[in-house]
């Protein structure tokens, strides 16, 4: 494609750095503010782009990872659920961004029925607890090294960058 | 090491407290919830512009005080927070051609917190007199008169970070005062503590209830605020963020004696003066409730809030070393900090920022009713830092 993605983004950026901000008034600070933010979010964005659906697949199959490691300790109708979603992740395409985010969230929801425990909250037992908290921490780093550009991150110098981060997830 | 919750389910009551009763709320905040989610489909919301505002003010003002010949000017849309739509303006009347400067604080169709602006002129009033706080010229708790929530009040002078300072961030986060902080420190933990000391049971706070001293209520009832906010909204799910819930259930403390809450004291929320650095106004008491001390200072020693010195000290807000800050707090108050029931707010906290963060702002930018979408998505993108505060501060309780 011509112009790519890469250059259409850098040329929005400049636009937005070199015309449009410097001609907003310095009392329009809502304009202001939101013109660097578009800006922030496009940089990060021109970063993202090439491995969005990469990201999704490593976060899908972390996420699916967990589901199983819940199943065994799940009430039978929680754990009917969970497998069944599952099974939907599993055939999900994955070489689509929105059907991996639509799976992401179905057997988020599963997920989350076995943590509360159904109606009853059924206690989680301690190896299900490690799991989850293990998985956690992952996800968590995983998107704090995802949006690290974003600089509020307390120790954004801490984390890896996007390739690094990809890569150890594989 | 995980605990065997097996043990805490069999565990005789604690009290008559059913922490799983998602219904145990303060009426107020349930009716606030509950129109959230029935409005929510009247969006997409757009910022207001200075003509929309001033049609609304003339109108406001019109049929609320029968002023005549109202002139509204100097309409300034306001910087700052995350949340509201502010715009300071003068108002001039047949009775008053000189002019009074005012600010408009009002609510979005939907906002990074979803507060009541009753509450929040009713706190403020309460506190006149007490600590630096603006004064309250008008509220329409319901949006009856000016169309959505509002509340109206006087206009103080001051700055949220130094003039010429070193570091500047969204909503306050990241500001350094650098030298500031010797000015600014005493008076932020003396108003900590005027707030905790307050004499709620003789004010005029009807749009608040109090939980029940000796119980679990305080900190439940937190809890089933904030995930009702989490479950109304949500755009994907996250299993930290419920697991973070079911743990909060299941530790709840008992809170002794409940006290006034600020709930958002921390940098960026107080104004003061250059150059003497004194505090002209606490702001932003939105989130404000009677509930227990340790949330408050759970609150604000957070990492987000706070600031690094080069030799990497972490200063509280910015302001004052960890351990200082407690020490400091404990002799201003007279409370006695308990460290479980500080762990078990910074627990709660870290939730109720990846619920605001990762819920509540996702499902107001996701249905574009804010005025500011962009900030809340900026703002979501941090959401992950709170996930693995929750993961630290849950393995370490």
């Amino acid at each position: 494609m011509l112009p790519n993605i890469d250059l259409r983004i850098a040329n929005m950026i400049k636009a937005l750095e070199q015309v449009v901000l410097p001609a907003l008034p310095r009392d329009q600070r809502l304009a202001r503010d939101q013109a660097m933010l578009v800006a922030g979010h496009l940089r990060m964005m021109g970063e993202q782009w090439k491995s969005a659906l990469r990201y999704e697949q490593v976060a899908l199959d972390d996420l699916q990872g967990l589901a199983r490691q819940l199943l065994p300790a799940a009430s039978a109708l929680l754990a009917d659920d969970l497998k069944a979603a599952l099974a939907m992740a599993q055939a999900c395409d994955r070489a689509s961004v929105t059907a991996i985010e639509r799976a992401n969230i179905d057997l988020g929801h599963a997920v989350d029925a076995v943590i509360l425990g159904g109606t009853d909250h059924a206690p989680l037992p301690p190896a299900s607890i490690d799991a989850l908290l293990d998985y956690a921490l992952r996800h968590a780093r995983r998107e704090r090294s995802w949006f690290k550009a974003n600089r509020l991150d307390p120790d954004q110098n801490d984390l890896p960058d996007l390739e690094t981060m990809l890569a150890d997830a594989d | 090491m995980a605990i065997d919750m097996s043990e805490i389910i069999d565990a005789p009551p604690i009290d008559r407290i059913d922490i799983w009763n998602r219904d145990d709320m303060e009426p107020r905040i349930r009716e606030i919830l509950d129109r959230t989610v029935r409005d929510r489909v009247k969006g997409p919301y757009a910022a207001k512009t200075d003509s929309e505002v001033i049609a609304m003010l003339e109108r406001y003002f019109a049929r609320t005080e029968g002023l005549e010949a109202i002139g509204i000017s100097d309409v300034a849309r306001m910087a700052g927070g995350a949340s509201k739509e502010q715009f300071a303006f003068t108002l001039r009347h047949k009775g008053d051609g000189v002019g009074e400067r005012l600010v408009l604080r009002m609510d979005p169709l939907e906002a990074i917190s979803q507060t009541c602006r009753g509450r929040e002129a009713q706190v403020h009033v309460a506190f006149a007199g007490i600590l630096p706080v603006a004064s309250v010229r008008s509220v329409d708790a319901d949006g009856e008169i000016m169309g959505q929530p509002a509340i109206i009040l006087g206009f103080v002078n001051g700055v949220t970070e130094p003039s010429e300072g070193t570091g500047h961030g969204v909503s306050g986060i990241g500001t350094r005062y650098d030298d500031w902080a010797a000015k600014l420190a005493p008076q932020f933990i003396d108003a900590l503590a005027q707030v905790h000391r307050f004499d709620w049971r003789s004010a005029d706070l009807s749009y608040y209830a109090a939980p029940e001293a000796g119980t679990r209520q305080a900190a439940i009832w937190q809890v089933n605020w904030w995930s009702q906010v989490w479950w109304d909204g949500v755009v994907q799910p996250v299993a930290m963020v419920t697991y973070a819930e079911r743990w909060l259930r299941e530790h709840a403390p008992i809170c002794d004696a409940p006290v006034m809450c600020h709930s958002d004291l921390r940098l960026g929320n107080f104004m003061f003066e250059e150059p003497s650095g004194k505090f002209t106004a606490v702001l932003d008491w939105e989130l404000a409730h009677i509930g227990d001390f340790h949330e408050d200072i759970a609150w604000a020693i957070q990492r987000l809030f706070g600031t690094w010195t080069d030799d990497g000290t972490f200063l509280v807000c910015g302001l004052i070393a960890r351990d200082e800050f407690l020490r400091a707090y404990e002799a201003a108050s007279g409370n006695r900090i308990d460290p479980v029931k500080l762990r078990y707010y910074e627990v709660l906290n870290a939730y109720k920022c990846a619920v605001i963060d990762l819920g509540q702002a996702m499902r107001a930018a996701t249905q574009s009713n804010n005025h500011q979408d962009i900030i809340l998505t900026w703002l979501g993108s941090a959401g992950a830092v709170f996930l693995e505060q929750l993961v630290m501060l849950i393995r370490e309780a």
